[in-house]
């Protein structure tokens, strides 16, 4: 163990330029901690889409509502999965909610978590849900019948004022939502802009920046989903549904990409003493996945791609193709921001005179087929929740209550 | 279900998050230490058990009543900001009753001197630094240095000795050829007791323009400005590293 823990900091040694400290050798965030503001990111960004239909009355992003709520469900439950898996004492987590620390961010995460998944997502699918649920567990028998039952908590009142009531109940939940969503995004990135030590992250614009790039990513990712589970079953995708996605994502995209200009241009104006080894390390370490990835192929690729398609006559088949393109770009781009910001603000020593190297390893706990595992899981989750709560518009059950 | 006039649902998601809170409240009696949070976010038992630990390290006065010897030498010498056991290990146990133990003796060369005096780029201007494949290799470093009052046995000669960094900053520039002596004056004295007599350091930027004004009297090689038009009103090292000038 000590043995190939000493030959794999040797083979980082030789990529080491400059100083840097001892401790500085090996990232100790790493792939996992990637994953993380990613998938929390998603999750903030499916649940503002949904609220744009609720609160903005967007009819036509009506099909993905469902959906996209069910996604921000099936990735927010994997969303501390990376975290605990980094920390290696999954059990001693619920620590966090018995003796909560007021004034640590990252002891809040619980908290922030918790709040979010219990009183937001769950209570505004479940009151969403509630009168299709009992009309399902009416017509159904065997487990199917007994879990959507279980499911209603036992609230089977059907009455106009009770829908009625569901109906107001998810305004208000909506209501909250989009500030609880921004919280927890903002949060995010808040734990990194807050590390006054570490020049790359610290910032104030930090949460902001990560609250667009969620929704870009979280309204990409819908669009994805829509679009394939249309193909799987076999219908043709609503196209006035994806234009409008696609807008909203060339929009959200183009204010992500002049926040993240304002902030780099904000370092450079600024010039501060770290800005040398700064410039070094986006040049150097961070070439490919910041200026060609996420850059290039991540935001100005699908800019184009959408703007061009969004705007011309392409024949509607083609069009789906060139969006589900894009948003598969986006995606791409996104994680390497996710990458670059929390891999590259580890890169360089504190002493802001040297750059170090980040390999991730294969197995092990936190390697890239743990991360593999835990990317394919929301979708594993995804699926189990449209089995159980279908989100189509034809699953839904007629309004009118079985004559008994 | 309907209560005082609140909804159904209302009522049956309330009982959940009862139950949910109660659970919470239930672990929380079970699970959080009974000290914890009395003095601090922990418990305030460890503090006990901590301090039951057995004392390892008597620290340096102790050892002074019997070893009054080494104790003066190095009060008088270099080494008096280090704690005895730093070199000679924990010694409480010995500090006690000396037969009951007996405290490492780092006699073997680089057992105990390199961890601080072996060269490292980050140490602090002015450490008295080594590097041990090169300084008098194959002898022990007690053979010419008497731990408890190191000093050399002679003046060191370079002043690479202890600004080993700049010496080496300055070996890869084009400042290379020039001694330290060029831009700085430094008594003898400074190398025996550096800190009381401290080397002057340029003040004005007629100290280079020695070399690199337009009409300085100076080799041909050396690149020239105009002392008056060239960064006027700052000093040149403001902007160029005097031991890594760059352009
Ligand atoms: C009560 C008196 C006493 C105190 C206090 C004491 N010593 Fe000693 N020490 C002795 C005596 C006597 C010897 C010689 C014993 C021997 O040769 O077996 C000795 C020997 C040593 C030696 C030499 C061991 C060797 O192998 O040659 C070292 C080193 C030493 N002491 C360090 C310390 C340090 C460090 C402390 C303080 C933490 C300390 N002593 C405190 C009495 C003391
Ligand atoms: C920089 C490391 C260092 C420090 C600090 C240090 N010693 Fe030593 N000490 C040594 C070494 C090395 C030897 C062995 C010297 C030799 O064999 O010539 C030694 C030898 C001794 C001996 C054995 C004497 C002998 O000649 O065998 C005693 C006793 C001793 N030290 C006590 C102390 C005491 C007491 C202090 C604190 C006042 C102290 N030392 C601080 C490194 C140190
Ligand atoms: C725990 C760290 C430490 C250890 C171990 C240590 N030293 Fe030192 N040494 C120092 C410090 C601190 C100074 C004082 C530096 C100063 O004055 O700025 C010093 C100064 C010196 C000097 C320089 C005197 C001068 O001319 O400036 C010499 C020589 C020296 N030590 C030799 C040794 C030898 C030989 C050993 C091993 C027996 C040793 N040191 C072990 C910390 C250590
Ligand atoms: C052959 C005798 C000899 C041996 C062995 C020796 N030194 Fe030195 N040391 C000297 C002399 C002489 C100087 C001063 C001249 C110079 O700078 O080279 C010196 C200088 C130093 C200095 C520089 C600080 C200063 O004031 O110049 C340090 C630190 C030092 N020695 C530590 C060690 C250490 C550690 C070892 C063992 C690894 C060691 N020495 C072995 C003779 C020796
Ligand atoms: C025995 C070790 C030693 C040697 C040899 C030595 N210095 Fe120093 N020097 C120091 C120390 C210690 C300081 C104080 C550093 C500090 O206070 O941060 C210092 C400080 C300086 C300073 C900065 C003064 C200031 O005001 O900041 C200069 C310049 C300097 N030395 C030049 C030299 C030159 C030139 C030589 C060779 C002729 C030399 N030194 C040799 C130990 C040494
Ligand atoms: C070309 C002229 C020049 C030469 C050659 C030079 N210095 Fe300096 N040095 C300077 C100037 C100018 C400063 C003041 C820098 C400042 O105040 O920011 C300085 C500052 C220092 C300082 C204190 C500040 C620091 O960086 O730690 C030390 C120590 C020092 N010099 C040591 C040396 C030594 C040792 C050498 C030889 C290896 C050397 N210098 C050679 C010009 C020179
Ligand atoms: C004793 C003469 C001398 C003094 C004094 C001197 N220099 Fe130089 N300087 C040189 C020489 C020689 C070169 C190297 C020319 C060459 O490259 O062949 C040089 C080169 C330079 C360069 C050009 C480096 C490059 O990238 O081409 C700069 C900048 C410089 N010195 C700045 C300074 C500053 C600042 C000072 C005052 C702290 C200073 N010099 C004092 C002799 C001197
Ligand atoms: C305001 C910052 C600043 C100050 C102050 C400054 N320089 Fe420069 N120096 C520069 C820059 C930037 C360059 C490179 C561009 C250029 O050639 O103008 C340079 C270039 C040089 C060169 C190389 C010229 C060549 O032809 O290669 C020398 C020599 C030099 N400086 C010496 C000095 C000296 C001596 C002083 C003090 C009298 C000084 N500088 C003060 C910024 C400065």
């Amino acid at each position: 163990m000590a043995g190939e823990h000493l030959e794999r900091l040797e083979t980082l040694h030789d990529q080491i330029s400059g100083f840097i400290y001892p401790n500085e050798i090996e990232l100790h965030w790493g792939l996992l901690v990637v994953l993380y503001p990613y998938i929390t990111g998603l999750v903030a960004g499916a649940f503002i889409l949904a609220s744009l239909e609720k609160v903005f009355k967007v009819k036509e992003v009506e099909p993905t509502y469902r959906l996209s709520l069910l996604t921000a469900l099936a990735f927010l439950l994997v969303a501390p999965l990376p975290l605990l898996a980094h920390l290696g004492h999954p059990e001693r987590s619920f620590e966090i909610f018995l003796t909560p620390h007021f004034k640590s961010a990252m002891a809040m995460f619980g908290f922030v978590y918790a709040w979010y998944l219990m009183l937001v997502l769950l209570l505004e699918i479940w009151f969403e849900y509630r009168a299709d649920l009992v009309r399902w567990s009416q017509r159904e028998r065997g487990p199917r019948k007994l879990l959507h039952w279980l499911i209603t908590l036992g609230s089977r009142d059907l009455s106009p004022e009770a829908v009625a009531f569901d109906q107001k109940a998810v305004h208000a939940i909506t209501l909250i939502g989009i500030p609880s969503a921004f919280l927890l995004h903002g949060y995010v990135g808040f734990i990194f802009g807050s590390v006054k030590a570490n020049p790359w992250w610290s910032s104030v614009l930090m949460p902001i920046v990560f609250l667009f790039s969620a929704i870009v990513s979280g309204i990409s990712l819908v669009l994805i989903i829509y679009y394939v589970a249309t193909l799987v079953r076999r219908e043709t995708p609503d196209m006035a549904c994806l234009d409008k996605l696609a807008s909203f994502l060339l929009y959200a995209l183009i204010v992500d990409l002049s926040l993240e200009l304002l902030d780099f241009i904000h370092r450079l104006y600024e010039s501060e003493e770290s800005i040398g080894i700064l410039s070094e390390l986006i040049v150097s370490k961070l070439f490919i996945s910041l200026t060609i990835v996420q850059i290039i192929i991540g935001t100005v690729g699908p800019l184009l791609l959408l703007t061009f398609s969004r705007f011309s006559q392409l024949p509607p088949e083609l069009k789906r193709v060139a969006y589900f393109i894009a948003a598969l770009l986006v995606q791409v781009g996104i994680f390497s921001t996710r990458w670059n910001v929390v891999i590259g603000g580890q890169l360089f020593s504190k002493s802001l005179r040297g750059l170090t190297v980040y390999k991730p390893e294969l197995a092990g706990i936190e390697g890239l087929f743990t991360s593999i595992g835990l990317m394919i899981l929301p979708f594993v989750i995804l699926y189990v929740l449209v089995k159980v709560l279908p989100p189509w518009p034809q699953a839904a059950a007629p309004t009118a209550p079985p004559p008994d | 279900m309907k209560l005082w006039g609140i909804a159904d649902q209302v009522v049956r998601l309330a009982i959940l998050l009862a139950i949910v809170g109660g659970v919470t409240v239930a672990l929380r009696a079970r699970f959080v230490p009974p000290s914890f949070g009395e003095t601090g976010h922990y418990r305030a038992e460890a503090v006990t058990i901590a301090a039951e630990l057995p004392v390892r390290y008597a620290g340096s006065e102790i050892c002074a009543e019997c070893h009054d010897d080494q104790e003066e030498l190095r009060r008088r010498s270099y080494h008096r900001g280090l704690s005895c056991e730093v070199c000679h290990g924990a010694a409480a146990a010995h500090a006690e009753d000396f037969e009951a133990q007996q405290p490492l003796v780092p006699r073997a060369r680089g057992e105990a001197c390199l961890a601080c005096h072996e060269y490292l780029p980050s140490r602090p201007t002015g450490f008295p630094q080594i590097i041990e494949r090169l300084h008098n290799p194959l002898e022990p470093c007690v053979g010419c240095h008497d731990p408890h009052d190191p000093t050399p046995p002679e003046v060191p000669s370079s002043c690479a000795a202890c600004h080993a960094q700049i010496e080496r900053t300055k070996a890869v520039s084009h400042h290379l050829a020039l001694t330290c002596e060029t831009c700085h004056e430094a008594a003898p004295e400074h190398r025996i007791e550096p800190r009381s007599h401290l080397p002057n350091k340029p003040t004005a930027r007629e100290a280079c323009g020695r070399c690199h004004a337009e009409g300085a009297d100076s080799g041909a090689e050396i690149p020239r400005v105009d002392l008056d038009t060239h960064g006027p009103r700052y000093l040149c090292w403001q902007c160029h590293y005097p031991h890594h000038p760059e352009a």
